[in-house]
């Protein structure tokens, strides 16, 4: 299975599981948006450890899949980026703006745990 | 080790106990750099034959700087001589004879296919090539004949050479070839003409084409060095193997985890354009080799629409398909060197590398 | 068909291998006789050989005892790789070599120049025992000096090759010394740049940190940067990929002492002051990050220039 998604209580765990190609990363997005609206969760993380390189298209991906699920009420956290593709993406000159990120899962987490608490602040 | 056969000394010879001491030394001179005692016996008759002929010129206080100087120049013009062979070896027809009974029957089919395209080679090439090739005369000797450079003459047989060795697959095969586009298109490969290649979108034709595909990889093998990987690309799955084969070669060259994902980044940003923009090309990966570094190479082409404008392509920001319009330009900065070739209609070439930076474990 | 390449110059160790076995072989019974010559007279070759040593100024950084050891030691081994022509030998003897002498200082060219000597020492001897006989000296000659000039460069070669690997290393410690991620509390790394960056330090900067990020599971990075004189353009942008790319990993970076030279060039290349947290001096980041970590920072009146935590 390249991709599974798991629901936490008001959050979604999805975490990518394998190198994706592109139209498998489309097909990820369009399952996980849609799960977030038929299951109203708050919060998304996505654990990219296993994805081989983040490249422009799936950064991208990314961007618009945060954009999408805040649009739909939630907000997205990305975990597990390697030092090695942190390094690469910025070196692209990419960044994904409306993402938040955290280490792993625990922290991953704590974020949401922030940002979905009962007075949500505003973004910055 | 065979005792060298003494040279007939013509008049104003110098007298044996010098031509004795001038022989010694000329023998050292090259045995120290040449292994084979055979040939190492005809360079240094080689030399004294030319010492000889040119005694008279020389001052017999300098006759062994010179002899010295001329053993020099007979192993190096011996190894340019033995470089240039190896170069024109033929590569198709083999020479050798044949063990067991059924190399001859290979080797009279070999024999018939050679015949055969022999015969497709216009008169003018063929006489030629077997003047030069088989009879083993001079290419001077034959431009005077015909009133023509030396210069010319190799270039037509090297021509006649890429033609033959096209000929020779044909009638190896047995088939016809299915498109009157094939026979110039292998023509192009085997001849290495790149020029004529991009004419005749020979990347493009060896996609679409299975026969050439397959005809023409003992071509193409002979032009490539032999240390490049190369993936077809027609799918978005290939930018996958692409990028991960891409990873594979780099680590395995001695990159660090970092530089395999960096380069991993940039294979998979210009094999989405290929995917997306061509449809069909491939991605070819080597090492590079120099003496004071080692690097990575990446060749990616398509015949696809081309970009008509590079610049505007590379800029920062760019997207023509709603990304982040960062492939082009985020290459750029990824890699060390970094070229697009397009031409409208043509297709497009990236080349990129990436040299292994300095102060990492040092491999031997 | 082998293709003979130069023999002179040059590691080519490999192909060169088995087309000395054959041109040695050639001088089967000669090769045996000269290495039991050199054998039978060894102590007196050898004190010709420190002799020369000596007058030539090479190895002054070695005692009398030194080099008296250290030269019966090369001439066995030589004597040996001459005798058995094997590459493994001869390999082993030039590192060997090189790994027991630079130590001492000793440079390049004193090493080519003993190894030179040696050959030539060994060679006037093979002179003098058969000078009477032409063709065998000739005969003898030729197996020799081949073989002696594949040892002298096999040895420049490794010893040129060792000296760079023990700079390389040494580069490698100065650069990892010189750019320490420390963790000063749980969650919490300060990164303190000290000296000169260039492209390449901080590049290395930046993939240290990373990896300090995911093995210390850091949330929060303090980089301080008061002892950087000064950056260009180029280091300024990867500091602030640094920054970027530790936020991917889901750590936030303070930057303190930022010097005003280097405020300058930041703002000069329109980095946005306003997505990095900047903060004065080192103490004000500490103080900060460990706000951010939760930690509450108490501070005593009698104690106001030390912060507890």
């Amino acid at each position: 299975m390249l991709v599974s998604i798991l629901r936490q209580g008001d959050y979604l765990l999805a975490s990518i599981n394998a190198a994706l190609d592109d139209s498998e990363m489309r097909r990820f997005q369009e399952a996980l948006v849609e799960r977030i609206g038929d299951e109203r969760c708050r919060g998304v993380i996505i654990d990219v450890a296993a994805l081989d390189v983040l490249d422009s298209y799936a950064a991208a991906t990314l961007g618009s899949l945060a954009d999408m699920a805040r649009l739909r009420g939630a907000e997205t956290v990305v975990v597990g980026v390697s030092p090695e593709i942190a390094f690469t993406m910025v070196q692209l000159g990419m960044s994904i703006p409306h993402v938040h990120t955290a280490l792993d899962l625990e922290q991953g987490l704590q974020v949401l745990g922030r940002l979905t608490s009962p007075l949500p602040p505003p973004r910055p | 080790m065979s005792a060298a056969r003494p040279v007939a000394p013509p008049a104003g010879a110098p007298a044996p106990a010098e031509l004795l001491e001038i022989r010694t030394i000329v023998r050292r001179v090259i045995a120290s750099r040449v292994r084979d005692s055979h040939m190492v016996d005809d360079l240094v008759q080689e030399t004294l034959a030319k010492v000889l002929t040119a005694w008279g010129r020389i001052d017999p206080d300098t006759a062994i700087p010179y002899a010295i100087a001329t053993a020099r120049n007979v192993v190096a013009s011996t190894w340019r001589h033995l470089d240039t062979t190896e170069r024109n070896l033929h590569r198709v027809v083999d020479l050798l004879p044949a063990d067991r009974p059924e190399d001859a029957v290979l080797d009279r089919e070999e024999g018939d296919a050679v015949a055969t395209a022999l015969t497709h080679l216009p008169d003018r090439d063929r006489a030629l090539l077997v003047a030069h090739d088989v009879e083993g005369r001079e290419l001077a000797e034959l431009a005077r004949e015909s009133s023509t450079s030396p210069g010319a003459l190799a270039a037509q047989l090297k021509r006649t050479r890429a033609r033959l060795r096209v000929e020779y697959l044909l009638a190896m095969d047995h088939r016809e070839p299915p498109t009157p586009q094939c026979r110039p298109v292998l023509l192009a490969l085997s001849g290495g003409d790149r020029r004529r290649q991009r004419e005749l979108d020979v990347s493009g034709h060896l996609l679409a084409c299975p026969y050439c595909a397959d005809l023409g990889r003992p071509l193409s093998q002979r032009a490539s060095d032999g240390t490049s990987t190369r993936i077809a690309v027609g799918a978005d799955a290939d930018v996958v193997l692409a990028r991960q084969t891409g990873r594979d070669v780099a680590i395995s060259l001695g990159f660090s985890a970092t530089d395999g994902t960096v380069i991993a980044t940039a294979i998979s940003e210009v094999t989405r354009n290929i995917v997306k923009f061509a449809g069909t090309g491939e991605v070819r990966i080597g090492r590079l080799q120099e003496p004071a570094r080692c690097g990575l190479l990446v060749v990616a082409r398509d015949a696809g629409p081309g970009i008509s404008d590079v610049d505007l392509a590379l800029r920062d920001g760019h997207s023509t398909y709603g990304g982040l319009g960062l492939g082009l330009p985020g290459c750029r900065r990824l890699m060390d060197e970094f070229v697009v070739e397009s031409e409208s209609g043509r297709g497009t070439t990236v080349t990129m590398r990436k040299w292994r930076s300095t102060g990492g474990p040092g491999g031997r | 068909m082998t293709s003979t390449r130069e023999s002179g110059e040059g590691p080519l160790l490999g192909p060169q291998a088995d087309q000395d076995d054959r041109g040695w072989s050639d001088d089967k019974q000669l090769l045996p006789e000269l290495v039991a010559h050199l054998r039978e007279h060894r102590s007196q070759l050898q004190k010709e050989w420190s002799g020369r040593i000596t007058q030539a100024h090479l190895l002054t950084s070695m005692t009398p005892q030194e080099i008296h050891s250290e030269t019966t030691s090369v001439y066995d081994n030589y004597v040996e790789v001459l005798e058995t022509g094997s590459v493994e030998a001869l390999r082993h003897y030039a590192r060997d070599l090189s790994e027991r002498i630079i130590p001492r200082g000793v440079e390049t060219h004193e090493v080519v120049g003993i190894v030179l000597l040696l050959r030539d020492v060994l060679a006037r001897s093979l002179f003098q025992k058969y000078a009477d006989d032409f063709t065998l000296l000739d005969h003898v000659l030729d197996a020799y000096e081949p073989a002696a000039n594949r040892i002298a460069n096999t040895v420049a070669v490794s010893f040129v090759d060792e000296r760079e690997r023990v700079i390389r290393q040494q580069q490698d410690a100065i650069r990892e010394l010189s750019t320490p991620v420390l963790q000063v509390r749980e969650r919490l790394l300060i990164l303190p740049i000290i000296g000169v960056l260039d492209t390449e330090r901080a590049r290395q900067l930046t993939e240290q940190l990373l990896a300090g990020i995911r093995t210390h599971r850091a949330k929060v990075v303090v980089i301080d940067t008061t002892g950087v004189p000064d950056v260009d353009e180029s280091v300024a942008n990867h500091l602030v990929q640094t920054v970027d790319a530790s936020r991917l990993m889901g750590a936030s970076v303070i930057i303190t002492g930022l010097s005003s030279k280097i405020a300058q060039t930041l703002v000069t290349i329109g980095v946005d002051l306003g997505k990095m947290n900047t903060i004065g001096d080192l103490q004000g980041g500490i103080e900060e990050a460990e706000r951010q970590l939760g930690f509450q920072v108490i501070r005593r009146d009698d104690a106001a220039s030390a912060p507890s935590g």
